[in-house]
């Protein structure tokens, strides 16, 4: 005959079984209808202390389409590779803003910047980067410029950079501007220098 | 006594076929000679004594940028820019063809051309200038690029590199760039003239540009109306006939 006290544990923990069962049911449902917003990684956050320097954003305008040099204040790692993807982070959160005139979609991001030579960058932008551009080609020239220029301008020695989206090559950024191989830094500051100018 | 079926001893039928054998080797003979005295031009034309034939006209490759199933930037929800591109490229053609160029279509229709099969088409054509029409709602008015390639000196050998194949004529292209942007300047309309990393400009052997229209208000209904194309389309001619006499004839690669 099977002990009384063993039927008692045996019950307790079938209906423990089954609680934590629905459970794990019911927040699996609650993740399942969160909304994607709460639930998308934001990128890393800029080192709120430390040194700051002045660095200067080459932000894009789309009227009149024109490329400005600003100068700003932000805090910065001393490593190159940290300090690319601060400032690449800080001037996304320009395009961001909603009286941007560049404005890019809510999620773009710089994934990574790496710095593989003295001389190359690979900067690494997400889905949404691309994917929410506006598509033209003086529209795509802007952001590479933009891009390119801020790079160079702050982290000395660059003389070409790839763009990837998510990890990965793309024959051009929204229809237009050639992603298939390297921007020559040089060539993209003779560019720069043009919006600027116009 | 001779027969009458015998001439001097042979007989006159064989007579006769020698005949006919001697006259038809004769016409033969006249007619093998008859076009050796023609002028070396085409039989029966007239021949001229004085002017040479006029050099054909220089020819312009115009490529309405994308099309079938790449739209292109959808302008609104209503005009994708292949649309634009292709109606403002067939304005152009009339423009040009009227200022005397010789102008040829990448595509008639909406069709899908990949990249390199446009730049494989200019290289084969090797026309004077390749010029492809884009349209955007960023910017106001024109935008003129030229490849975004430091120009190289020589060629190294006989073959050139894809990706890099209009390095040979980037500088023509800058020059024929600055030149349309000037000419479009002096009538007063908005012009830029910039460079570009825009498929397929590096792959193009000869002297290649491409043009972006804007709406000058950003209105993009602008962009599709007929005096706005009109007035953009008879504003390029000018200035592309402008730029022929400075794109002389390509080379042979």
């Amino acid at each position: 005959m099977i002990p009384r006290h063993f039927l008692i544990v045996t019950g307790v923990l079938f209906a423990l079984a089954i609680a934590m069962a629905v459970y794990v049911w019911e927040l699996r449902r609650r993740e399942t209808l969160a909304p994607i917003e709460t639930r998308t990684v934001q990128p890393i956050a800029p080192p709120a202390s430390g040194r700051t320097e002045s660095v200067t954003f080459w932000v894009a305008y789309d009227a009149p389409a024109q490329l400005r040099p600003q100068s700003a204040s932000v805090p910065l790692s001393s490593g190159r590779q940290q300090r690319a993807q601060e400032l690449m982070r800080f001037l996304l959160e320009i395009y961001k803003d909603k009286n941007s005139s560049h404005r890019m979609a809510p999620d773009a991001q710089v994934r990574d910047v790496y710095l593989v030579d003295a001389g190359t960058a690979v900067l690494d932008v997400n889905a949404s980067f691309a994917g929410g551009h506006t598509s033209g080609v003086l529209a795509e020239e802007l952001t590479i410029a933009s891009l390119v220029q801020t790079l160079s301008a702050s982290i000395p020695g660059l003389t070409r950079v790839k763009i990837l989206v998510d990890g990965k090559e793309r024959p051009s950024l929204a229809g237009h501007a050639d992603l298939s191989g390297f921007y020559d830094v040089a060539q993209v500051t003779e560019l720069a220098k043009a919006l600027a100018g116009q | 006594m001779r027969s009458n079926s015998e001439c001097r001893g042979v007989p006159c039928a064989e007579v006769r076929d020698r005949r006919r054998c001697l006259l038809a080797s004769l016409v033969l003979l006249l007619s093998l000679a008859a076009p050796a005295q023609q002028p070396s031009g085409q039989p029966g034309a007239p021949v001229s004594t004085s002017a040479p034939p006029a050099p054909a006209p220089p020819l312009v490759l115009i490529d309405p940028a994308h099309g079938g199933a790449d739209p292109g930037a959808m302008l609104n929800v209503a005009i994708p820019e292949k649309d634009v591109n292709l109606s403002v490229a067939r304005r152009l053609r009339q423009d040009l063809v009227a200022r005397g160029v010789a102008v040829q279509l990448v595509r008639e229709a909406d069709g899908t051309f990949p990249a390199d099969q446009r730049a494989a088409m200019a290289n084969a054509t090797r026309p004077a200038l390749y010029l492809a029409i884009h349209s955007s709602s960023t910017g106001g008015g024109l935008t003129v690029f030229s490849a975004m390639l430091p120009p190289a000196v020589q060629g190294r050998g006989p073959f050139l590199d894809w990706s890099t194949a209009q390095s040979l004529a980037v500088q023509r292209s800058r020059t024929a760039r600055d030149v349309i942007v000037s000419a479009i300047q002096k009538t007063g309309f908005p012009v830029h003239g910039l460079i570009a990393a825009l498929p397929p400009l590096n792959n193009i052997t000869v002297p290649a540009l491409a043009v972006e229209i804007a709406p000058p208000t950003g209105e993009i209904a602008q962009l599709a109306s007929n005096d706005y194309q009109q007035m953009i389309c008879a504003a390029l001619a000018n200035a592309v006939a402008g730029a022929m006499p400075s794109l002389k004839a390509n080379p042979k690669p």
